[in-house]
């Protein structure tokens, strides 16, 4: 068994008077593609986001190779590397610029930074765009300096928070792949989603939440169980949990 | 590099890139010398303009000549009354027993002859009278038994430019303060949840304290900037341009180098505090639309201020006003230009309470920075 990269104990969250995480509990291994799924409003957002040390949890606790996200926050947020759907940039900055940012942030060290940034903008094919001004940037273009800086400080945790849904096809392939070439490099990949397809691809193991609750855990295969394919399985799930 | 210097050079980088914003401080440069290039020729225009005297009857012998070097122009009507409605500036009435004078109070160049009118007539009778008494052999100062020598302290024209100033430069000092770094301010923190990488941003290890305070530094920087060339373009527009010459004295305006002190003091402190307080609204705000719908107020706050030196040029407070943020800070700059001298107790209370105010925003938008709700409302 791989390292324990992530462990999320029982965790319970309200958002004003939502009670929108009701004890939720799972592992992601280092070197898997781990999936999140759900129907909107499930909680896998929240759940991502007290990961990632922008929320704190009102019960329960959350992990990150070993570091406990309320006690050594900074800590955890060195570790791990967030893609979402709203890829927003600084539009007056290149997207060389932007990434830099980021890095230096991420506490890359100062001569370090430049070669880090290099080598992301090789990774990720951005080398025709890198000098260009982030507001003239098409979408798919965007998304990907949303990935470089993401990952410019090398984190061995990475998060993807529905990170297809604005793309075109051919955007959301590269995504696709960029997630299992991480997985290749022993990264620790949480993929959140609720299409059901690509989680089907792409996760060795998947948790899927409803309203909160955890109601199925185990690895793709495990979970669809004798169900033609994933989403059928959610959808019983889903259904059974009303 | 530590977080805070990260930040504020990515910001002044971005700020430097803001065409709105270099384009705006611009601007309000350059307009504070267009405005007092036309209040100059406005000003020398009324000085020597002529203005024209309607009349009708005999003009007493002599006075035709001081009419005219007065820049009053005498022009012949049937009936002065109606004629100084519209068609003349004043209109006088010449009789054996005196003159009716007629003018329109509500029009402004009615006034100005009216005041050259009397002046005239002033001097005219006071020259005839005194030709009376010596024909009679009296002496002509028994009409002025108590005569009196002026000695003005200092300069009347200094004093008139220093009020000019005295109000002028508090005025765009506080409104440069606010408006130089507003947009910036509002960019940096409604904008970057509008624009959506206040989430990253905060991702990063990077100490939110330290996040902010590089954003406050590149704020106040860029406020400090527009209010000193806002007042730097005033003063260089001052000292080229000329209000007339008033008693043989050329009235140009400057400032001493000791009020030029006070004034960058006072605009760092001013700078800081309305940095912290705009970036706090603008933390509080959801878009930029919103920060600017938050931040209008301030505008009137800030000028409420500004012109009491205008409506009560002789205010002289006591200690405690000193402790009230922005009219602290106009009334140590009116009397550093006024009395060109520093009163130290209203100096540091005012310098305190500066301080002080800008901590308090800024707590309130680190606080505000921090809160889990900035993040879940975004």
């Amino acid at each position: 068994m791989t390292e324990v990269a992530v462990k999320v104990d029982r965790l319970e969250k309200d958002l004003g008077s939502n009670k929108v995480l009701r004890g939720i509990s799972f592992e992601a291994h280092s070197g898997e593609i781990f999936g999140l799924l759900g129907p909107n409003g499930a909680g896998k957002t929240t759940t991502l986001r007290v990961i990632c040390t922008l929320l704190s949890p009102d019960a329960g606790s959350v992990g990150v190779l070993g570091f406990d996200t309320q006690v050594a926050p900074q800590e955890v947020r060195r570790r791990v590397g967030v893609v979402t759907a709203e890829f927003g940039v600084y539009p007056r900055l290149s997207a060389r610029e932007n990434i830099a940012y980021f890095a230096e942030l991420s506490g890359v060290l100062d001569g370090e930074v430049s070669r880090k940034v290099d080598a992301v903008i090789d990774r990720l094919d951005m080398g025709s765009f890198a000098k260009q001004r982030a507001e003239t940037l098409s979408s798919g273009q965007k998304q990907k300096v949303a990935i470089a800086r993401a990952i410019v400080h090398d984190p061995p945790v990475l998060m993807f928070d529905e990170p297809t849904s604005n793309l075109d096809v051919l955007a959301s392939r590269e995504i696709r792949q960029f997630m299992v070439e991480s997985k290749g490099r022993g990264k620790c990949v949480i993929f959140s989603t609720h299409v059901l397809h690509d989680a089907e691809r792409l996760c060795d193991r998947v948790t899927i939440i409803h309203q909160g609750r955890v109601v199925a855990s185990g690895s793709t295969a495990e979970v669809r169980g004798g169900f033609q394919d994933l989403e059928d399985s959610f959808l019983s799930l889903v259904e059974a949990a009303k | 590099m530590s977080s805070l210097a990260i930040v504020f050079r990515k910001e002044i980088r971005e700020i430097l890139r803001d065409r709105r914003t270099l384009i705006a401080i611009g601007l309000a440069v350059l307009a504070t010398p267009t405005v007092l290039f036309v209040i100059s020729q406005v000003s020398t225009r009324t000085a020597t303009q002529t203005y024209t005297v309607g009349y009708s009857g005999d003009i007493p012998a002599g006075l035709d000549v001081l009419f005219g070097a007065t820049g009053l122009r005498l022009e012949r009507v049937d009936d002065p009354a109606a004629a100084a409605k519209r068609q003349v500036d004043i209109g006088l009435v010449f009789t054996p027993a005196g003159i009716d004078e007629y003018y329109d109070p509500s029009r402004q160049s009615a006034q100005i002859a009216d005041i050259r009118v009397q002046t005239i007539l002033a001097k005219y009778d006071a020259a005839k009278i005194a030709a009376s008494l010596q024909q009679k052999g009296v002496d002509p100062s028994v009409l002025n038994p108590l005569p009196v020598s002026v000695h003005p302290l200092s300069s009347p024209v200094k004093a008139a430019g220093n009020s000019f100033l005295s109000f002028f430069l508090p005025y765009i000092l506080i409104t440069m303060s606010l408006t130089g770094g507003l947009s910036a301010a509002l960019d940096t923190s409604a904008g970057e949840r509008e624009r959506r990488t206040l989430e990253s941003l905060l991702l990063t290890p990077a100490p939110r304290g330290q996040v902010l305070i590089g954003k406050l530094l590149a704020v106040s920087l860029l406020s400090l900037v527009a209010a000193i060339a806002a007042i730097g373009s005033m003063l260089i527009a001052l000292s080229q341009i000329s209000f007339g010459l008033s008693g043989g004295e050329d009235a140009r305006v400057s400032l001493t180098p000791l009020a030029a002190a006070v004034m960058v003091w006072l605009a760092v402190l001013l700078a800081a505090s309305f940095s912290s307080l705009t970036i706090a609204l603008g933390t509080l705000a959801r878009n930029f639309r919103q920060g600017q719908a938050y931040a209008t107020p301030l505008y009137f706050i800030t000028i409420f201020p500004a012109s009491i030196v205008l409506f009560i040029p002789d205010f002289n407070p006591s200690l405690a006003y000193y402790l009230i943020p922005i009219l602290n800070a106009v009334l140590v700059l009116r009397d550093a230009i006024m009395h060109n001298g520093v009163a130290w107790g209203p100096l540091i209370v005012t310098s305190a309470s500066l301080l002080l105010t800008g901590g308090l925003c800024f707590y309130a938008a680190l606080r505000l920075f921090t809160r889990e709700a900035l993040l879940v409302r975004s």
